[in-house]
């Protein structure tokens, strides 16, 4: 069942007509759970995921349990530290990372365990046992535990929600979408998240498919036209099927009283990549800048490892190289992660030269000048479209397809032939 | 009678102005992030580092995000700060 179906929809629409003359509290829990882990049923393919599924979760929940209850926080740290170091490798080696491919084979794991969601339930629970073990998460009982890392309004693909702010919704005793506006609201969310998701989004698709066939000829102006189609439909592609996907799990999950977090906001707007990160997938960026950035860049000048001016700009690449990996196992994510890197250190840089020139009223005019900020829009939006020529595809295969663009020559391998989001 | 986060507030005050190289910033309970100038991210984590090592404290992650977050304010700043020194004498 995918989000955007009628069997979702029709779900969706019956269970937050029944919830909303449910009392708050447990029975409305109780159907929650139920929906959660009826959703998970249809998700998991075996058994053997299953069990793996229990174990990478519930592990989660005992190593926080024993945190909490532990008053050394030397031993907290080193718990904490051995056990997301455990998580990350089972994580590694659970979506053959292509970097493993000589140890393990590719099909190996996936043949006997497939996991829906794993991407984002690692993020939580990362988020999860490092709060608890820095008493930012008092309380928590295994079932609030579960239905957070099991919510099916966020279990495919995010938003990426923070444990305290979703127990504020599953605890909460305050009527759901109390008035109509609220109510209306909700419904045309969820009529715009299927539109872009069913319409927009598979328009986009089809037309950047026509630019990926295998008659590009850079010096014609038929393959420059076939090459741009695809360049900035792929993008529209990802924006549309991703942002419609949120908008159809928020408005979802606020019919049935979960308010998700926001993940977008006009992220082809944005003046810069830094801009760009900071309304593309926003909770990703959030969750980065939290548990990756700031732990990272906060050591490094304690430690005293070089100028803090340098060190950010490496940070910023190391997060932003983590981040592009995170969304997948093949090594064109990781180039994805790299240009970004790249793109945000640059913007950065830029910044401070603007600073170190002219000081703060420089960057407040060059902020406030609308030529300039049209100029960045365009070389952002540019800049954010080349880099997701490597999103969707293995990287022996794009290179390949680039080369004999720049070259103009025909693609001549079948391995060539490009099917974004294949 | 004294005020107990006076006294912060001065320091607090002072290491804004390093922090932002601004000796013109008065910290207000209900001054945000935007009426600062500059006071992005990494601005933001800097401005952490400094009020961790002045006051010897330290900040859970999530505070950190926390503390720049919507509703958040210069006053939530303070009292957090003035708790934190509190609870480590």
């Amino acid at each position: 069942m995918t989000i955007a179906s009628t069997e979702f929809l029709l779900a969706l629409m019956l269970v937050a007509g029944t919830i909303f003359f449910l009392p708050r509290g447990l029975p409305r829990q109780i159907l929650l759970a139920c929906c959660n882990a009826g959703f998970l049923f249809l998700c998991i393919p075996n058994l053997t995921s299953a069990i793996a599924l229990a174990v990478f979760i519930l592990s989660g929940f005992l190593v926080g349990e024993w945190t909490r209850r532990n008053q050394n926080p030397r031993a907290r740290y080193y718990l904490v530290a051995a056990y997301l170091i455990v998580l990350l490798s089972a994580f590694v080696v659970l979506k053959e990372y292509q970097f493993l491919s000589f140890i393990i084979h590719p099909g190996t794991i996936s043949r006997w365990v497939s996991i829906v969601g794993l991407s984002y339930m690692l993020f939580r629970q990362i988020h999860y046992v490092v709060d608890i073990s820095e008493g930012q998460i008092e309380c928590c009982s295994l079932w609030a535990y579960l239905n957070y890392q099991l919510d099916l309004f966020a279990l495919y693909a995010g938003p990426i929600q923070r444990f305290q702010h979703f127990s504020q919704s599953w605890n909460s005793t305050a009527p759901i979408l109390l008035t109509t506006h609220q109510r209306l609201k909700s419904f045309a969310r969820l009529f715009i998240g299927i539109l872009k998701v069913s319409l927009l989004g598979v328009l986009a698709l089809k037309v950047s498919q026509r630019g990926s066939d295998e008659q590009i000829y850079a010096r014609s102006l038929s393959g420059l036209t076939k090459f741009a189609l695809l360049f900035y439909f792929y993008p529209a592609y990802i924006y549309f099927n991703f942002s419609g996907y949120c908008d159809i799990v928020i408005a979802g999950a606020a019919m049935v009283g979960i308010e998700l977090p926001e993940n977008f906001n006009a992220p082809y707007l944005a003046r810069n990549p830094i801009d760009f990160w900071a309304r593309w997938h926003m909770t990703l960026t959030h969750w980065i800048r939290d548990y990756v950035f700031t732990p990272l860049y906060k050591k490094g000048v304690e430690g005293g490892i070089m100028r803090p001016q340098r060190w950010s700009y490496l940070c910023f690449f190391i997060a932003m190289f983590l981040a592009g990996f995170w969304h997948g196992s093949t090594w064109n994510f990781a180039v994805f992660g790299l240009l970004h890197g790249c793109g945000v250190s640059v913007a950065k840089m830029w910044e401070e030269r603007i600073i170190r020139r002219g000081g703060r009223p420089a960057l407040r005019n060059y902020l406030k000048s609308k030529p300039i900020r049209v100029i960045a829009i365009v070389a952002t939006v540019n800049f954010v479209c080349f880099t997701m020529l490597f999103f969707p595809t293995d990287l022996t295969s794009r290179l390949h397809f680039l080369r004999s663009f720049l070259l103009a020559k025909p693609v001549t391998s079948s391995a060539s032939v490009f099917v974004p989001g294949a | 009678m004294t005020n107990p986060t006076g006294d912060i507030r001065d320091q607090m005050q002072t290491l804004f102005r390093n922090v932002f190289v601004d000796d013109e910033i008065v910290l207000r309970d209900e001054m945000t992030a935007a009426d600062v100038d500059g006071w992005d991210s990494l601005a933001h984590i800097n401005l952490i580092i400094a009020v961790e090592k002045h006051f010897q404290i330290k900040f859970a992650t999530a505070e950190i995000s926390g503390l720049k977050s919507e509703g958040q304010n210069i006053g939530t700043f303070l009292a957090l700060v003035q708790k934190k020194v509190s609870a480590r004498k």
